[in-house]
């Protein structure tokens, strides 16, 4: 006894150790990997944090360039690709979000969707049949209110608007950039949409339970649980597909040799094949084969649309992929249908008899077409069941054209809009070697000279998401009211979650700046910049430790550094210095600030002149040349709050060209 | 990949430049509206409204001499036959087909032969989700959900030459739709007078930050950034030539003050300013009747009427220009010839639309809507479809706009036209 126990301790001991040793081999394997060679490149350890900056997060925050110079390059991506940063912060002021973490089962029980409400309130005696719409919608919806409030019931939107928060909050404030980075890239890579209602309800667990956790690990494991996921089933339909399931007794009948068999044996096995045959065909007449998510699946997540399948390839494996479902989710919520299976049936014969009930994932077995299917020359023998679907996305996973599509899609995220073909074939290569190792797909492409080169420095358009958030983060803004900026990104051309195509955005600048989308960037900067957005608070003058500059001149300089460092400004300041010496500028300025807070300047206007936060400016500095009353408010006022030159200076910076680059 | 943003642009200049000479002081003097552009002049212009909800086309236009159909449909079927009661009989259009009442205002454009009219016409692909019928019909690719661009993207492609300006392809709404997803220019305004730098409250602030953003985006080293500045500057003096708060439609016409007459409205004002529009898009909601649609009156009495007036107001407001204007509807598919239990119908296949313009083959319901029996109903409930919608908009956009190449406008299409367009 005391030996078994003492041999317990050992065995426990040396298995901790190996974890230890085992992470720790991870980890220093993945460090002794990094050699970024960006002094090859001519890059000063600063510059090269400004590129890592610019590409691994939501924008630099003041000071974060000295930080990450400081900790040392290597050290800092590391950090970011274990993801493992502690978010407190972040994390407090997404508790009060309290359906962000709701399963899909509580989704399905607490925010219904309407069509299902209005059903049930009917069923519930609230409406009459008859009285539904009848051109009173008001009082439909009134009636409707009350059903929802007194069954607990929340609206959609909540769960909607709750969810683009914490999208807007994370990119904003969380210290694991680089994953939150890589969530966007991954939920775009396999995009949902809220558009499509089916599937909307499931959106959110979706980027929290589905992509999230496996943005850094092996892109197999990715691939497969986006394929189990009820947002993907729905979205492209592979939750309806259905196949003809045919006894394996049946398939052994129809592939029997009649060598050795009597006449009346032989005759008996024609009679049978006969029927079976006519059976599948009265099957098939029923329809029930989608085969949108097979192709999707290969054209936009794996194999790319040149990467060598065919339209039978296609069918094939919507034939494999049939009765790949949807759990029964809540306690009305979707898939009502299989609870009644799972519950006849019970978890013992569901597994004798090929079903599988894992998590939010069900393989219908009944829905599963069991014949023999070939996919890419491979061939799925009959009776594959719920295996051979797995098996298919293997093989689509670790296919050569996969390595090449998928390192080609982070290259152009992360490097330029067309990455040279030299960087695509290392980081395949690296794909294929590590078989998927998303990590080290990443760490290939950071050392190799192209993602330092001339042609990727600043290279990239920012979306309007990320020129929202990196404007936010480079004024260290207060975030009170999330969805105002969601509205903001939204105006200029990203309707986050609805992008209705499953390609996702496309990731090139061709894409994001039109006419209509770039006003808007210059608007946006210049109404955030004057705290023009509601819940978005700016201290600009505590960005510069509350100096203030000494003149008009001298702010654009400054607040140009912090905004956008490491990069040559001479261009924006030379080109904004005419503007700023404008003799009537001061005058302009003034009157518009006075016509804004007229109201509120009115009884303190002498106050103003002595306030902390004000400092007269140089005047021999500034030139304003026009001699007459150039003095009538010499300053730069730099309260939160006040719209100001200093605004107006910083809203022209996030709204410039340079500012849309990184 | 080619851009199509030549508004200004080396190969847009060489282009207008042709025995032109001194182009861009022209140009500059079009833009600053010294000079009035006629470079845009007698440009076509194809308008596209989006049904969205899927509308019921056998209410909108009722094969009245249906038996079949008025056993389907006890509380929902309507005549054409005068005095029944209560109820306005429908419009009668060849003895078949008779138009809803609420769309009393088409009546004279169909007299006329300028208003043609489809039906049966639909998607080849069955589904009844409104997502994907609508995201097929957009990409005009029913088979295929990973096609990256929209049909009317695709059309602005191909109409032949660079863009005039950035208002070439131009949706009424407040993002881009499924239709104008592509590489092709497209500007999506909800609001016309909202294009300008602005600055709530601070006018002063907003023109002079305009200033600065104008000679930033004229000095910066990218080529994308330094064009598109350009034409969105342009594009702002475009519209400021204008006073486009306080548009007055010509003819006396009203506009319905809904959200289709108000994008319609400022698509007429595009027309008007010529700034080179010539793919146009604005959608129109609440088509998805569940519930008691009713007949002469209710819901759908409510949107056909918007929409006939709308389409009315447009038509009569652009008086000058109606040999260049086709105007086209078209929703994601029909519903079911009988109706449900909560009076109204549910997701069918097959709808009909309408097509308003000089050119269309009007005076007709084109298509084949067969008799309603069972039997001759898609899986022996629908309107069957029997006529592709990519037919219909591939003929409207070739006719209309000279467009030639049926096979990337609508690709895996085989190309066949009923003839609701003439010439």
């Amino acid at each position: 006894m005391k030996g078994n126990i003492r041999n317990f301790y050992v065995t426990a001991i040396l298995f901790c150790f190996a974890i230890l040793l085992s992470s720790f081999v991870r980890v220093a394997g993945v460090a002794d990997k990094l050699a970024m060679p960006y002094k090859k490149a001519g890059l000063t350890t600063e510059q090269a944090a400004a590129h890592l900056l610019s590409r691994f997060t939501y924008g630099a925050q003041p000071g974060q360039v000295e930080e990450v110079t400081k900790m040392g390059l290597e050290k800092w991506l590391k950090k970011q690709l274990e993801a493992k940063a502690d978010d407190e912060q972040l994390n407090q002021m997404l508790s009060k979000y309290d359906a962000i973490g709701f399963s899909n089962s509580q989704v399905e029980d607490d925010f219904p969707q309407g069509p299902r409400v209005r059903r049930w309130a009917v069923r519930d005696g609230y409406l009459h049949k008859d009285s539904l719409s009848n051109g009173n919608s008001k009082y439909q919806r009134e009636i409707l209110q009350t059903y929802m409030k007194d069954k607990g019931y929340r609206p959609l939107q909540e769960l909607y608007r709750q969810f683009f928060n914490q999208k807007i909050l994370r990119a904003a404030y969380s210290e694991n950039q680089f994953k939150e980075i890589m969530t966007d890239f991954w939920f775009n890579h396999f995009n949902v949409a809220l558009n499509k209602t089916q599937c909307a309800s499931f959106v959110p667990a979706y980027e929290r339970d589905v992509i999230r956790p496996n943005v850094f690990g092996s892109f197999e494991n990715l691939l497969l649980a986006t394929a189990k996921s009820p947002a993907m089933l729905m979205y492209l339909d592979n939750s309806s597909s259905s196949g003809v399931n045919v006894p394996m007794e049946d398939q052994e009948m129809m592939g029997m040799n009649d060598m050795g068999m009597s006449a009346q044996q032989k005759a008996k096995k024609n009679e049978r094949v006969k029927k079976i045959k006519q059976q599948i065909q009265n099957k098939k007449k029923q329809g029930g084969l989608n085969e949108n998510y097979a192709r999707e699946v290969m054209e936009l997540h794996t194999l790319g649309v040149d990467g060598g399948y065919t339209q039978n390839d296609v069918t094939q494996a919507a034939r494999v992929l049939t009765g790949w479902t949807v759990a029964p989710l809540g306690k009305e919520g979707y898939g009502a249908a299989n609870r009644n299976i799972i519950e006849r049936l019970g978890a013992n014969a569901l597994r004798d008899k090929g079903f599988v009930l894992d998590g939010d994932f069900f393989f219908n077995a009944n829905r599963h077409d069991n014949g023999e299917k070939v996919v890419l020359g491979k061939k799925f023998p009959a009776g594959g069941g719920y295996e051979e679907g797995e098996a298919l996305l293997k093989m689509l996973a670790q296919h050569q054209s996969t390595a090449k599509f998928i390192s080609k899609k982070i290259a152009v995220r992360f490097v330029n809009d067309t990455p040279p073909s030299s960087l695509i074939d290392k980081m395949a290569k690296t794909f294929t070697s590590s078989k998927g190792d998303i990590s080290s797909v990443i760490i290939t492409m950071v050392n190799s000279p192209e993602f330092w080169s001339e042609q990727a420095l600043r290279e990239k358009t920012k979306s309007p998401f990320e020129l929202a958030m990196s404007a936010v983060r480079s004024l260290k803004a207060e975030i009170d009211q999330p969805f105002q900026l969601y509205s903001w990104i939204n105006r200029m051309g990203q309707q986050m979650y609805y992008y209705q195509a499953p390609t996702g955005f496309p990731d090139n600048g061709q894409y994001w700046i039109n006419t209509g989308s770039l006003l808007n960037r210059m608007n946006f900067g210049l109404a955030l910049a004057s705290q023009r957005i509601p819940g978005v608070k700016l201290n600009l003058a505590a960005l510069n430790s509350n100096r203030e500059p000494e003149s008009v001149e001298a702010a654009l300089v400054t607040y140009s550094k912090l905004i956008m460092p490491e990069r040559d400004l001479g261009k924006t300041v030379a080109r904004l210095k005419p503007m700023l010496n404008d003799p009537n500028l001061q005058q302009k300025v003034a009157k518009a600030a006075d016509q804004n807070s007229a109201k509120k300047d009115a009884n303190n206007k002498g106050m103003e002149m002595q306030s902390m936060n004000e400092v007269p400016l140089k005047e021999e500095k500034l030139k304003f040349g026009n001699g007459k009353k150039a003095n009538e408010n010499p300053t730069i006022k730099m309260q939160a709050g006040s719209n100001t030159m200093l605004a107006q200076v910083v809203g022209v910076i996030i709204g410039s060209p340079e500012f849309q680059r990184k | 990949m080619v851009s199509r943003r030549g508004f200004l642009k080396s190969g847009g200049l060489a282009l207008f430049g042709i025995g032109l000479g001194g182009i861009p002081g022209f140009l500059a003097d079009a833009v600053a509206g010294t000079v009035t552009p006629s470079l845009f002049k007698k440009k076509k212009i194809m308008v596209c409204i989006f049904q969205r909800g899927a509308m019921d086309g056998l209410m909108a236009v009722t094969p009245f001499t249906d038996k079949f159909l008025k056993a389907a449909r006890p509380s929902l079927f309507m005549t054409a036959a005068k005095g029944a009661a209560n109820d306005k009989p429908l419009i009668d259009l060849d003895g078949r087909f008779g138009l809803h009442p609420a769309m009393a205002a088409f009546e004279p454009m169909f007299r006329e032969k300028r208003l043609g009219i489809v039906h049966g016409i639909g998607s080849p692909n069955n589904t009844r989700s409104h997502f994907d019928a609508q995201d097929f019909m957009e990409s005009g690719t029913p088979f295929k959900k990973g096609t990256t661009s929209g049909w009317l993207n695709r059309a602005v492609g191909l109409l032949g030459h660079e863009a005039a300006s950035p208002f070439q392809g131009v949706s009424l709404t407040s993002s881009l739709p499924r239709s104008f997803y592509g590489e092709n220019p497209a500007v999506a305004i909800k609001n016309l007078a909202d294009f300008n730098i602005q600055l709530r409250g601070n006018v002063a602030g907003a023109k002079m930050a305009s200033k600065s953003f104008e000679d930033l985006y004229d000095q910066t080293s990218s080529d994308l950034l330094k064009n598109t500045g350009k034409e969105s500057f342009d594009a702002i003096k475009m519209l400021q030539k204008t006073d486009v708060k306080n548009y007055k439609p010509e003819n006396n016409v009203v506009y319905p003050a809904t959200a289709l007459g108000n994008s319609l409205k400022q698509i007429a004002q595009l027309i008007k300013m010529d700034v080179g529009l010539e793919v146009a898009f604005a959608e129109s909601g609440g088509w998805d009747t569940h519930f008691n649609q009713g007949k002469d009156t209710g819901v759908f009495a409510r949107n056909v009427n918007d929409l006939s007036n709308c389409m009315m107001a447009f038509w009569n407001d652009l008086s000058r220009y109606q040999d260049d204007v086709t105007v086209m509807t078209m929703t994601e598919f029909g519903r079911t010839v009988a109706q449900n239990g909560t009076g109204g119908t549910d997701h069918g296949r097959a709808s009909c639309n309408f097509i308003l313009g000089n050119a269309v083959n009007g005076g007709l319901v084109h298509g084949v809507v067969n008799p309603l029996s069972k039997d001759n109903l898609e899986d022996g409930r629908d309107l069957a479809v029997t006529t592709d919608f990519r037919s219909v908009f591939s003929e409207v956009a070739d006719v209309h706009l000279g467009i030639e190449n049926d096979k990337v406008l609508f690709p895996d299409f085989d190309g066949k036209k009923i003839g609701v367009m003439r010439g």
